[in-house]
């Protein structure tokens, strides 16, 4: 087995450890955090597969930012394990049933003509001042520009459809006004009233 | 290409042996008495008042959403940075109309005050 | 680096309609509850010209840009004109119905834009990448919408449900094209159906690929047994948005239909044939029987789109250029019928109360003659009944399917055909022969009474004269 080969089969029992976590675990905050996990997890093994540039944005995006988001979400239910946990027998054979089929396809799909290693040998290893990133920035941005803007009107719907959807204001909120407070002059803050001094009786 | 990587795992080998390290001494050396007034939950000397896991705000989803949006566009800022010279005035201006429909957005959700924490 | 520039010029309206929408976002901004009808005028303008850019590329022959990720072929043209003219329609409906429910903001129209825009990019796609693109921005878009009423809980259901199913859908459609590019090799259409034509020997992970493709498909339909979404989500909307999401995204789910099947895998033609009459015949029998036991306006509508979904496949699945044109023919219809039937559910709803229930329609001519006689063209379309235009879209895809020697087929579409006038002839009993519930005539406003009316006259007037639009449709498909 070659050091590669080591490093992938680490990588992968890691990987299947924390996915079993993931639907495991009582605390959903854990369960989050067995998900950031399989990503960095992921992320080494396509690694291997020398698809750097996705492997670090796996990293960046999904660790980064999506896992935030997963976690707000899950802070932001009032989730209660216990009850999710019913009907959980009830449901195992028809899950299993599709667990079943959906790894019966993959294995007919891995195991078929068309992926053996005959039919698609493995691909000659990169030089070492090759690079992923440079390959697919050279194809993005004339190749496909058409998609590539696609997606820039997918993510500027996704702001307006999250707008619309989450956003709304209170009324009657007080600010601070710092800049009226900086600039705010003796005057107007203090009057000097001039009285008459009165007798004391 | 996989051979630059090759710092990147040791350094993640030696980070978790280390980690691993710290964490095992700390348990196998530390004393541990524990009694019912350290298990219990302290807040500032009174009693709990409820679960410490309460509901979050909407709000933070919004924050939270807007940032992965622009993490994003980040993403795809990197490729294009490296083959900014091969790509010519096209793939420069495909970059800018890309930026410029989010800028849309920015001008949009600034505007509405969704950038505002009241 | 070899790169040619792409020719921009057929994407013209996709470019067109990017630019109006990011525009009417930003001046919607500077808009108040007073002027925000400027937002609405804008976006019908978008619309109208959007049709003419669109009218005015048509040609007979199809061109490829984009790295021949985009085409724009008769097809695109006269489905996108059919999507604009529908989301006009649409918008006229739904205007005063936004206005009575607090929802008439900037951000519907927006959203309904960028699904149009989703749609031009899904009919217009020639490639795996396009077309998935262009499905998630549509759906993105109509999600959102089903959502905007945030107050209403059912609407919140139908949007989490919309949601999840249509995320799976999603990952159902991508698996598929993942089993399909491991094979070829490409993402590109026609390159695609060049290699399935020459793959030799096991073609088994081919079919995988397309049956995980179909069910993608068959869910944006809701053809049966993936319609589970249809009746909660069309119940659960504001009737507005149901209006929106039942019409137009029906004639991208036939582009998408027919980019998959009949561009990309003509070879696998036998192979969807089978599957098409799987679900065709499941849809028009449990759309039409289903469609009985409802009390709900909207949901027997619902039921009602699913059979006609299945009439749709009937057209497609005959393999022959006649009988393609015959099912976006009857696509460009139901889109007409579903347009007056959800029309009629805003036109019968006012502020605080929603016209729902089928008990709502009683005795509708004590109240409103005219209107009743609309309803009863409405229905009596539906159904198939001649002279309506109905019929000359059902009879059109019967055609095809007895051309492609499917007798059978036809035979069990026309019993439950006949089955389904059931509830369609009851909405017209109660209409016509019940006691009316509320008492005092219905007064819908102008512009409403005028767009229903048109839009039911249309579905006569077209029956009488279906020639013209089966003969574009003809043309389109190149018979």
């Amino acid at each position: 087995m070659s050091f590669e080969q080591i490093i992938f089969y680490i990588f992968s029992a890691i990987l299947v450890a924390a996915a079993v976590g993931v639907i495991t675990v009582r605390n959903p905050v854990h369960a989050a955090l067995f998900l950031v996990m399989c990503f960095i997890t992921t992320s080494a093994l396509w690694l291997l597969l020398e698809a750097e540039f996705l492997a670090i944005t796996l990293v960046l995006v999904y660790v980064g930012a999506v896992m935030v988001l997963f976690l707000f979400v899950v802070m932001m239910l009032d989730i209660n394990i216990a009850k999710m946990r019913e009907g959980f027998t009830g449901y195992l054979p028809l899950g299993a049933l599709v667990a079943g089929g959906t790894i019966a396809v993959m294995w007919y799909v891995a195991n078929n003509d068309y992926f053996n290693l005959t039919n698609m040998p493995p691909p000659e290893r990169l030089a070492a001042d090759a690079s992923n990133t440079r390959m697919l920035g050279e194809q993005l941005y004339t190749t496909y520009v058409y998609p590539f803007e696609i997606a820039a009107v997918i993510l500027l719907l996704a702001i307006v459809a999250a707008i619309t959807l989450t956003l709304r204001h209170r009324t009657g909120t007080r600010y601070q006004k710092i800049d009226q407070q900086v600039r705010v002059k003796r005057d107007e803050r203090v009057r000097m009233v001039k009285m008459e001094s009165e007798e004391r009786k | 290409m996989l051979e630059n990587y090759l710092p990147v795992l040791i350094f993640i080998a030696i980070g978790i042996a280390f980690g691993g390290f710290m964490i095992l001494m700390g348990f196998l050396l530390g004393p541990r008495k524990p009694d019912s007034e350290k298990l219990s939950a302290y807040e500032c000397g009174f009693e709990a008042f409820e679960d410490a896991r309460m509901k979050f705000d909407v709000r933070y989803y919004l924050v939270a959403i807007l940032f992965i949006i622009f993490d994003l566009e980040i993403a795809f800022l990197f490729p294009w940075a490296i083959v900014l010279r091969d790509i010519g005035m096209f793939g420069f201006m495909s970059m800018v109309l890309f930026l410029g429909i989010l800028v849309i957005g920015f001008i949009y959700e600034w505007k509405k005050g969704a950038l505002q924490w009241e | 680096m070899n790169f040619d520039m792409p020719n921009f010029l057929p994407a013209m309206p996709e470019m067109f309609v990017l630019g109006m929408t990011s525009l009417i976002l930003i001046i919607d901004l500077f808009l108040n509850e007073r002027t925000r009808v400027v937002s609405y005028l804008l976006a019908q303008a978008t619309l109208v010209g959007a049709f003419i850019l669109s009218l005015s590329l048509y040609s007979g022959n199809a061109e490829l840009s984009f790295s021949d990720t985009f085409v724009l072929d008769p097809m695109a043209g006269v489905l996108k004109m059919a999507v604009y003219a529908t989301v006009f329609m649409v918008f006229l409906y739904s205007h005063s119905y936004l206005r009575e429910r607090g929802l008439f903001r900037g951000e519907f129209f927006v959203l309904a834009l960028f699904g149009v825009l989703g749609m031009m990019v899904l009919i217009s796609a020639h490639s795996f990448l396009t077309i998935y693109l262009g499905l998630e921005l549509m759906s993105l878009a109509l999600y959102a919408m089903v959502a905007m009423q945030r107050d209403s809980r059912t609407a919140s259901e139908a949007a989490m449900k919309y949601f999840i199913l249509g995320a799976m859908a999603s990952a159902m459609l991508l698996y598929g094209m993942s089993m399909l590019y491991g094979v070829t090799g490409t993402l590109e259409l026609t390159e695609l159906s060049r290699a399935v034509q020459q793959t030799q020997g096991d073609r088994l992970l081919l079919v995988f690929g397309l049956v995980f493709l179909l069910v993608g498909v068959a869910f944006k339909l809701g053809a049966v047994p993936f319609h589970m979404w249809v009746p909660d989500v069309y119940h659960g909307a504001p009737t507005a948005v149901t209006l929106f999401i039942s019409t137009a995204p029906k004639l991208a789910g036939f582009a998408m239909l027919m980019r998959l099947m009949v561009d990309g895998l003509p070879g696998l033609q036998p192979q969807w044939h089978d599957i098409l009459v799987l679900l065709a015949v499941l849809s028009i029998g449990v759309g039409n029987v289903v469609a009985i036991a409802q009390t709900n306006i909207k949901r027997m509508l619902a039921y009602s789109g699913i059979s006609h979904a299945g009439f749709l496949l009937l057209g497609v699945l005959s393999g022959t250029p006649e009988g393609y044109a015959a099912g976006m023919f009857y696509a460009i219809v139901y889109t007409i019928m579903g347009l007056g039937g959800f029309g009629m559910v805003i036109l019968m709803s006012r502020a605080g109360f929603e016209a729902e229930q089928l008990e709502d329609y009683k005795g509708l001519n004590q109240r409103s003659p005219w209107f009743a006689l609309m309803m009863l063209f409405i229905m009596f379309s539906m159904a198939g009944v001649p002279p309506f235009i109905g019929f000359w879209a059902k009879l059109a895809v019967l055609q095809a399917v007895v051309s492609a020697n499917l007798m059978w087929l036809a035979a069990v579409a026309v019993i439950f055909s006949v089955i389904g006038a059931f509830f369609y002839l009851r909405v017209i009993k109660l209409m016509y022969f019940d006691q009316a519930r509320e008492q005092g005539s219905l007064k819908p406003g102008a512009d409403l009474a005028v767009v229903l009316s048109a839009n039911a006259i249309g579905i006569l007037a077209l029956g009488a004269f279906p020639g013209a639009l089966m003969a574009l449709c003809l043309q389109a498909m190149g018979a």
